[in-house]
């Protein structure tokens, strides 16, 4: 009986028949709610400025985020009660404008996430593919260093890396991606394994394509799902990770706004101003949740079975 | 299985020295770590003094020997900071780290394994959405965000509690539950979906046909399987752990090991950075091998697979 009758929530998850309308707006928002976010945080990276357009008074932000007026500081937000309409987000306490930063600090956040990202999912998938193929030795040797690399604090590696060469945005993205190909690479192995006794790679294999080859264009591309997923899954974890960098004094060095920056900021004083720490706040844990519900979106749409990423 | 030990024991060591050699490197990737210790007022003689005494006016591999040598001696050298031994120092710090990484530990577990199993349990129902929120929120919330605002919720607002420091009962209540609530939520979600893929098993039907009581069945049958996949991320735990202590100890003034890094970290203190670094390296490579074993025990499929 089972085999025709699936339990109704088996049915209900696997978007298949009896969805109910409900059900289904609410899967539909998980992905628009997120991904408007997410484009709004780009779309405020972009344009803070144009300077990289040789335009440096154009742009989102109404103030040079770096720029102290020590007569305006620490104004509330136009909402509340002292707030003007000049500084929507109020001030910190040298004055600076919370809007004009949190919008630089989308940029700094940002980028630092989408380089890391970047460097970690092509060696981590360079590394995955080419132990889960060969096997044998050079994946023993892979997988355990993976595994430690895994094992071992970020935060530790950053610190390491902060006292030798200083605190930088170069240190902060290095220090992250130094380990962080780690998770990529083990995901990715798992998945070349399933794919390479697969018949069109044995045919390949048969009619004469060198490993690489096989590698390039018969796994590669059927590995590109589970790929995506890690990847959107990873933004909000990296956001997170810069920011406690930047809150142990690691990450980006100030008057740089990043986000963790600012919540730093604004900790001590945050009985007296406590919007200087509250908005970067918000806006580190929208754009976290927006990636980890864009990503668990895409898990349900392109690859339902990796439940545990 | 004495075969897959010695293998294990081997691959450790031989990661143990690759560490070692890249906590070496790193800490001296900017070529001359001297440059950081001085200040504007030091003359040319005073930076030639200190060079000599860290032993930087020898070849790299010169010094590395060195540092192997004083290392196999137990000496990680002194800290430039306290003028002490880093390993002295190191070693007041680890108990008050223990103090609050073990309960931290226990109610952290606790809970996600209790949350977890309610929420496959119980699917699909109020309890399980709240857990599934509790899951979100957790990970979305940076970890030293939500201290800070209890810190000014129960301290600041309605002084309950002390804001930071070692002290009585009262002092583990805020740093305690915000570490426990930091390896809460990975852990919850992981006991969570791998309960209910056991829960689904044939030989959990078998067990509730016999006519076993519920209770014995989730909690024992089910549970004990449901274990093996999240003790293969205890390493990834491990890691967790150490993560939440230098940020809880950083917000409530513990003066622990991660408290000790932040110190070393703003000083500048190399030595006291790589010694602690080391330090974690060998525990993380410890319990990674602990893991194996026993997971190596568990399933012995790994043991003539992985050899």
């Amino acid at each position: 009986m089972q085999e025709t009758d699936p339990e109704p929530e088996v049915r209900a998850e696997s978007g298949v028949g009896g969805m109910s309308r409900r059900t289904r707006i609410v899967k539909k928002l998980t992905f628009i709610i997120p991904v408007t976010i997410l484009s709004t945080m780009a779309i405020m990276a972009i344009f803070a400025d144009l300077a990289w357009l040789g335009f440096p008074d154009i742009g989102l932000a109404p103030y040079d985020p770096l720029k102290q007026v020590l007569r305006d500081r620490l104004m509330p937000p136009f909402f509340a009660e002292g707030g003007s309409t000049a500084h929507l987000l109020g001030t910190d306490k040298l004055g600076r404008d919370t809007l004009s930063r949190v919008i630089f600090g989308a940029r700094i956040s940002l980028s630092v996430s989408v380089l890391v990202i970047l460097i970690t999912s092509s060696i981590g998938t360079v590394l995955g593919i080419v132990a889960g193929y060969l096997g044998g030795r050079t994946e023993a040797f892979l997988m355990r260093i993976t595994d430690i690399s895994i094992a071992f604090p970020a935060i530790l590696v950053a610190m390491l890396l902060v006292v030798s060469m200083g605190p930088s945005f170069t240190t902060v993205v290095l220090a992250i991606s130094i380990l962080g190909w780690a998770g990529y690479a083990r995901l990715i192995r798992g998945e070349t394994l399933k794919l390479r006794e697969a018949d069109f790679v044995a045919q390949a294999r048969i009619i004469g394509s060198s490993p690489v080859r096989i590698m390039l264009r018969h796994i590669f591309p059927n590995i590109v799902n589970p790929l995506i997923i890690i990847m959107t899954l990873q933004i909000g974890l990296l956001i997170l990770v810069e920011a406690a960098l930047s809150f142990l004094g690691v990450g980006i060095p100030p008057p740089a706004p990043s986000w963790g920056n600012m919540v730093n900021d604004g900790r001590n004083l945050i009985d007296l101003a406590w919007w200087i720490s509250t908005f970067p706040g918000i806006a580190i844990g929208l754009v976290v949740l927006s990636g980890n519900f864009l990503g668990d979106w895409l898990r349900d749409k392109l690859d339902p079975k990796l439940r545990q990423l | 299985m004495v075969r897959f030990i010695l293998m294990r024991l081997l691959q450790t060591l031989v990661a143990l020295v690759g560490i070692t050699i890249l906590i070496f490197g790193l800490v001296r990737i900017s070529g001359d770590p001297v440059m950081m210790m001085v200040t504007a007022s030091s003359t040319a003689e005073d930076i030639e003094n200190i060079r000599r005494n860290l032993g930087l006016d020898k070849s790299v591999p010169e010094q590395f020997l060195i540092f192997l040598k004083d290392l196999s001696r137990g000496d990680l050298g002194d800290s430039l900071l306290k003028r002490r031994p880093v390993t002295e120092m190191i070693g007041e710090a680890i108990p008050n780290s223990i103090r609050l990484g073990l309960p931290s530990f226990v109610f952290g577990m606790g809970g996600a394994l209790l949350l977890g199993v309610l929420g496959a349990t119980r699917r699909d129902t109020s309890l399980d959405n709240g857990v599934k929120l509790l899951a979100i929120l957790g990970q979305a919330l940076p970890g030293f965000w939500v201290a800070i605002v209890a810190v000014y919720f129960f301290s600041v607002q309605w002084q309950l509690l002390p804001t930071s420091g070692l002290g009585g009962i009262d002092h583990y209540v805020l740093p305690v539950s915000t570490m426990a609530f930091f390896l809460l939520p990975g852990m919850m979600r992981l006991v969570r979906s791998s309960m209910l893929d056991v829960l689904d098993t044939e030989y959990i039907k078998l067990a509730r046909i016999k006519g076993l009581p519920e209770s014995l069945v989730i909690w024992k049958h089910a549970l004990r399987n449901a274990m093996i996949a999240p003790l293969t991320v205890a390493g990834m735990l491990f890691a967790g752990i150490i993560t939440g202590a230098v940020i809880v100890e950083t917000v409530f003034s513990w003066p622990g090991v991660g408290r000790l890094l932040v110190e070393a970290v703003t000083a500048r203190d190399f030595p006291l950075v790589q010694g602690i670094t080391l330090l974690v390296a060998v525990l993380v490579l410890g319990i990674n091998l602990l893991v194996d074993i026993t997971y190596a025990y568990i399933d012995p499929q790994i043991r003539y697979q992985k050899t």
